[in-house]
């Protein structure tokens, strides 16, 4: 629910993802990216994919994102959306950050 | 991982771990399904309350054994003693707990009581009685007399 996030929201406008920072750039769940919001340029992580996935993991209607800045630290304060579980497994210290905030697991 | 034997969100049947889909909608509502079936069903927007082989339609339809071994399970509302305006629960307790034969025996004191009572009581209207007969013809005359006579003038004189 960061400020940025809101707006985007708000104007409707949708996040892009301009860059995957991975080998082969194809984001998935657990990736960090490029993103453009509102004119702007910041980093995320996917935290929900379209795409289908492996069995235990389950498919969101929409790819979600969660928001950061070059440090690594989340934008928002929370996380409304539900958060794939699968996610816990990473000892990242940036996503360890994401996954206080969420709310629910899925 | 966790091994938690779910249920369908369409059809309410078990889904055992390596099987079905998990769907996380647009406003974070979370759907199991169980197969493509459940799935194309809820897609096509068919409610699963009108669709036969699901759950939520037996359930709304009451089919099957359900309902009975709910029924059957009857709330029992436990007896408790309390204690009442008149008599503390140690009062009640003790009458409650007292020996019939002891009972028996307050009983038939009562009995003599009451009898004793109305005994005394007879006895007492028999006196009244010769009393009132000796006594009582001359003077009823004259005071019903007085009576008829002062209220009809004062309802003249108005």
């Amino acid at each position: 629910n960061s400020k940025i996030g809101r707006n985007a929201k708000q104007s409707g406008r949708p996040v892009k993802v301009i860059n995957v920072y991975k080998k082969p750039p194809v984001g998935r769940l657990g990736d960090k990216v490029l993103v453009t919001i509102e004119h702007e340029k910041k980093k995320a992580y996917i935290v929900g994919c379209k795409q289908r996935q492996q069995t235990l993991v389950p498919k969101f209607d929409s790819n979600n994102v969660v928001l950061v800045d070059d440090n690594g630290q989340p934008l928002g304060t929370r996380i409304r959306a539900p958060i794939p579980s699968c996610l816990r497994a990473n000892t990242d210290p940036n996503f360890v950050k994401i996954l206080s905030l969420a709310t629910t697991f899925v | 991982a966790n091994m938690k034997i779910e249920l369908c969100s369409y059809s309410g049947y078990k889904i055992y771990p390596g099987h079905g889909k998990r769907i996380v909608k647009v406003d974070g509502r979370v759907f199991q399904f169980l197969n493509g079936k459940c799935e194309a069903s809820h897609k096509m927007k068919r409610n699963p309350r009108e669709i036969n082989w699901t759950v939520l339609y037996r359930r709304k339809h009451k089919k099957g054994n359900l309902e009975e071994i709910a029924k059957k399970r009857t709330r029992r509302t436990t007896k408790f003693t309390r204690a009442v305006t008149g008599l503390s629960l140690a009062e009640i307790q003790a009458k409650r707990n007292q020996k019939p034969e002891v009972r028996k025996a307050q009983r038939e004191q009562a009995i003599r009581a009451a009898k004793e009572k109305q005994k005394a009581k007879d006895a007492l209207k028999k006196q009244q009685k010769t009393q009132a007969s000796r006594t009582s013809q001359p003077k009823v005359k004259p005071t019903m007399k007085g009576g008829a006579a002062t209220k009809p003038r004062v309802g003249g004189k108005r």
